[in-house]
């Protein structure tokens, strides 16, 4: 996996952009390999549709990029931005301040293990990243039955515990930093049964979402995605379609990133991220993921000259460890943040006839009615992402998508069944579709749009415009896939 | 289980309090609204006339004046972390006016509570509680602003918010904040022309719920306490307990499955998380964290968003800190708990009868701090007050809100650090009189709610000598 080297940077101020080229060029050549692999798999008609996934569209990459009219102040910090975003994290005792807080429970060591593809900042790379994960520094994590090596990276939630009744929801982490060289004494955490999960019927997966243009998504105003709700309710109605916001707990606003709109902003996005994805506690969620075991905790006893651990939360601001900005700016959570905020949205590919038309038919049949092709966000205090019209292709609302695509888990004001619109942009170079990256063909991923509901949960709101999918010409829904290809 | 052991507790327990019940409610409405806590209390004749326990004798012997034992920051902060103590203070205490001037300055409204964080924390020290003079008649008409001050707000009263049971005119839950005020009519916000919420329909309905401030000293303490002590504590003692009707849970974040611990519903996981929410809620500044206006009516989003963000201009550290609302965040995570008065036979025999009477089964008297990053908040034990967990306390001080898994007659065990120097008590500050608080603990179940966990203790204070009940009060007095 040199893809996903977890050797750290040598030295923090010395790192240049240099250091990732090779990094680039390796990622290009694995993945237009991967890439020509896949396009030469059999193909699957599905329901009446025709249509054929061309696949993902190879290599360079169409997005990862920061907005180039970022402010020179905003530039010069985004070498450090990206240096947070791809450090590997040990659990204690890394070469780098920042790169020590690993666990007790984690699914990978770096944010951009997963948010990799088609760059820095993105959705699950072809080959899983978390082979070249789990054992590392001597762990002794078995992988479980649900990653395989060409398959997404995906988390698992349990939507009830142990008792079958009571509601749980909650991510339960892969691995464990037990028998690790760098947590020393550490030795008896156990990974979740993810089998006996299996036999009950009580695992459900999310697949990594990317983060292109969420600086965006996270400024478009309340208001417009009202406005938006509330538009075309005749036609709505007459596909199915209604959809909700989800509010915040905290300030009543609409809240827009996870596959269930469940988190309000990048900041609060990374807080839990951090702590969840990678045990690293920080300012916004302070806590250890796992307090059972005081030898699986901070402070680790390190070896002389490396980073020290000293205890919860694991990243916090450094409070003037060194004078200048990129050094000491705040916390890892708001440099993640901030990176996110700052790479710009994926950039389709230019029209041509077949996915004009594509357009055309994807409006025409529907899709467009949770798929809202654009908002404008507001005047922002970050002079790039001011008034910007983003194609997103989502109404950012939660939807009830059917018994076939319900996952059983309850997220503030989106229920067992119910998903936000998925923004489509940057789909024509993504690997894996639907929250749980069931499939890789998006041709598929439309058709599973469809599902009739039973005694638990409604039809997906989606049922009529898929039956106008199938319903078009040959011609048409080929058009329409190479259009969401373009994307 | 729990309705089975609340039945339980109707039988054994409730029944013969109904009368007491009554009597209480009597008791508090006997007492005008803003009465000072110095003043006499509870007559007690009339609870001994019913037969019931020896009630009330006790009298609140006021807060303790001034100078105050809390605001300080932590005595271990670092060299480097003192640094920026005072950019964190002008932060704390800075008055928002509407416009943005700079990148520390403005952004208040379209709607807001007040202008400043330390306008509301401001008792006995920047970083405490509502002050005895509302700063709020200051506020509401600065500027110009065409405000009108909410019944519930008055003079010498506490600064209340306003939170709406349910959506108005509408059976679906509400729950969130409905902000006092409007940048309406001030001479900053020229275009802008929003009402005030209708808090007397609201209030006519019941649909209206109120929250006072909460000090925010040794929060920084409270954050990092560890889940699973606080799980032990909750499990310890678990027969005294049930003998006295005591259960509580956490409320765990739906994030990262951790216990919140802040607000009075323990609904906010970190400090971090409270400065940004309090910032857009109740100031009306956008941050980092809650980057959209509450209220985007044209003409009234007057600043680019988020209002405050990171300071990109490369200079020394206090210069180019974060936003405020990270600002608001180090402020509050690095307050020092209050310290408490001169103890003296009086108050060293309360704390023993607060034991006595079963108070410290959910006001536990300390927690330890785990080693921490920041050494200023690592390995302390802190005498809180609090297991941090929500518990029902019955109709009488259930307030209709469901906020994640703490229902709508749940609340967190306020903690009891600082209440010496305190002026108002309970969630909606419905008295300034400590003695009528603790009886306020009980509350008869009825058809909507069950009993309080509070009843049996706060039966077990009434049935106190008077000494030990005066003890008692002195002892949290002296907090």
């Amino acid at each position: 996996m040199p893809r996903f080297d977890n050797s750290p940077s040598e030295n923090l101020s010395g790192s240049k952009s240099r250091r990732h080229i090779p990094y680039y060029l390796a990622l290009a050549l694995l993945l237009v390999a991967s890439a020509a692999v896949l396009m030469t798999r059999p193909v699957v008609v599905h329901g009446s549709s025709l249509a054929v996934d061309p696949g993902p569209r190879p290599l360079p990459a169409d997005a990862g990029n920061f907005y180039s009219n970022l402010t020179p102040n905003q530039n010069a910090i985004t070498l450090r931005l990206t240096q947070i975003f791809t450090e590997v994290n040990f659990v204690a005792g890394g070469p780098l301040v920042k790169t020590v807080g690993l666990g007790p429970r984690f699914n990978s060591n770096s944010c951009n293990s997963c948010h990799a593809y088609p760059a820095v900042g993105g959705s699950s790379p072809p080959n899983n990243p978390l082979f070249g994960i789990y054992q590392l520094q001597g762990a002794t994590n078995t992988m479980p039955y649900f990653i395989t090596a060409n398959g997404p990276v995906i988390v698992a939630r349990f939507p009830y515990k142990s008792d079958g009744v009571t509601p749980d929801g909650g991510v339960h982490q892969m691995f464990t930093i037990s028998n690790r060289t760098d947590a020393p004494g550490c030795t008896t955490l156990v990974q979740p049964n993810f089998t006996q999960a299996q036999q009950n019927n009580n695992i459900i997966f999310r697949q990594v979402t990317p983060t292109f243009g969420t600086g965006l998504m996270e400024l478009i105003q309340d208001s417009d995605i009202i406005a938006n709700m509330n538009a075309n309710k005749t036609l709505k109605q007459s596909l199915g379609i209604s959809g909700h916001a989800q509010f915040s707990d905290d300030d009543g606003t609409i809240t827009r990133f996870g596959w269930k709109a469940q988190n309000k902003s990048l900041l609060y996005f990374s807080g839990e991220a951090y702590n969840v994805e990678e045990g690293v506690s920080d300012e916004a969620f302070p806590s250890e993921n796992d307090e059972s075991t005081p030898s699986c905790l901070p402070p680790f006893p390190v070896p002389p000259g490396t980073n020290k651990t000293k205890g919860v939360p694991d990243d916090r601001m450094d409070s003037g460890e060194a004078p200048k900005l990129p050094v000491n700016f705040p916390s890892d959570l708001e440099r993640f943040s901030l990176f996110m905020r700052f790479l710009a949205p994926p950039t389709p590919v230019p029209p041509n006839s077949s996915t004009s038309n594509g357009l055309v038919q994807f409006n025409t049949i529907g899709c467009n009615m949770c798929h809202t092709n654009s908002f404008t966000t507001p005047k922002s205090s970050i002079a790039a992402l001011s008034n910007v019209q983003a194609f997103l292709f989502s109404d950012l609302l939660v939807h009830d998508m059917g018994p076939d695509n319900a996952d059983n888990v309850n997220q503030g004001g989106a229920t067992g069944d119910q998903f936000r619109t998925a923004p489509l942009w940057g789909i024509g170079q993504r690997y894996f579709f639907m929250h749980d990256g069931r499939t890789q063909d998006i041709v598929k991923a439309i058709e599973d749009h469809r599902s009739l509901g039973n005694g638990t949960y409604p039809n997906s709101e989606a049922n009529q415009v898929i039956n106008n999918f199938d319903a078009l010409t040959p011609k048409n829904q080929q058009d329409l896939v190479n259009f969401l290809r373009s994307l | 289980m729990q309705a089975q052991a609340d039945k339980g507790k109707w039988i054994r327990v409730i029944l013969p309090m109904v009368l007491l019940l009554a009597v209480c409610t009597a008791a508090t409405a006997y007492f005008p609204k803003g009465a000072k806590a110095s003043k006499p209390t509870a007559p007690s004749s009339l609870r001994t006339n019913v037969g019931l326990p020896p009630a009330v004798t006790a009298t609140d012997p006021g807060p303790r004046p001034l100078p105050a034992n809390a605001g300080g920051f932590l005595g271990k902060l670092s060299s480097n972390e003192q640094q920026i103590e005072p950019s964190i203070t002008t932060e704390f205490n800075r008055t928002h006016d509407v416009i943005v001037t700079s990148p520390t300055d403005g952004g208040l409204g379209p709607r807001f509570n007040s202008n400043s964080c330390a306008s509301c924390h401001a008792y006995p020290a920047v970083g405490g509680s509502s002050p005895p003079s509302n700063p709020l008649f200051a506020v509401y008409n600065y500027n110009g602003a065409n405000n009108t001050m909410p019944s519930f707000i008055t003079s010498s009263g506490p600064i209340l918010e306003a939170r709406f049971i349910n959506q108005p005119g509408t059976t679906i839950p509400d729950g969130t904040v409905h902000q006092l005020f409007t940048i309406t009519g001030r001479s900053d916000a020229s275009g802008c022309n929003i009402s005030q919420p209708d808090f007397v329909t609201a209030a006519s309905q019941g649909n209206l719920a109120l929250r006072q401030v909460i000090p925010t000293y040794g929060d920084g303490l409270i954050e990092v306490i560890r889940n699973i002590d606080i799980i032990n504590n909750m499990n310890a003692n678990l027969t005294k307990k049930a003998s006295l009707g005591i259960a509580g849970h956490p409320n765990n974040s739906g994030n990262d499955g951790s216990i919140q611990r802040f607000g009075w519903k323990a609904q906010v996981r970190s400090t971090l998380l409270m400065a940004a929410n309090q910032m857009n809620v109740e100031m009306g500044v956008t941050n980092e964290t809650f980057p959209n206006e509450i209220d985007q009516t044209p003409g009234c989003v007057l600043n680019p968003v988020p209002e405050t963000v990171s300071n990109f201009t490369p200079g020394i550290l206090t210069e180019m800190f974060p936003g405020d609302a990270e600002r608001a965040e180090y402020f509050t995570q690095w307050m020092a708990p209050p310290t408490p008065g001169q103890q003296n036979s009086s108050t060293t025999n309360g704390k023993t009868q607060f034991t006595n009477a079963g108070c410290v089964y959910c006001h536990t008297t300390s927690f330890t701090t785990p080693a921490t990053s920041r050494p200023a908040l690592g390995s302390i034990t802190i005498n809180l007050y609090s297991d941090i967990l929500v518990h029902h306390m019955g109709p009488g001080l259930a307030d209709g809100l469901q906020q994640g898994s703490a229902g709508p007659d749940e609340f967190r065990t306020a903690p009891l650090w600082g209440i010496g120097q305190r002026l108002w008590f309970l969630h909606d500050g419905r008295t300034s009189n400590i003695v009528t608080a603790i009886e306020d603990h009980f509350s008869v179940g009825n058809s909507s709610y069950p009993a309080s966990e509070a009843n049996q203790s706060v039966t077990n204070f009434n049935n106190l000598s008077p000494k030990n009940q005066q003890d008692l009060v002195n002892f949290l007095r002296s907090l």
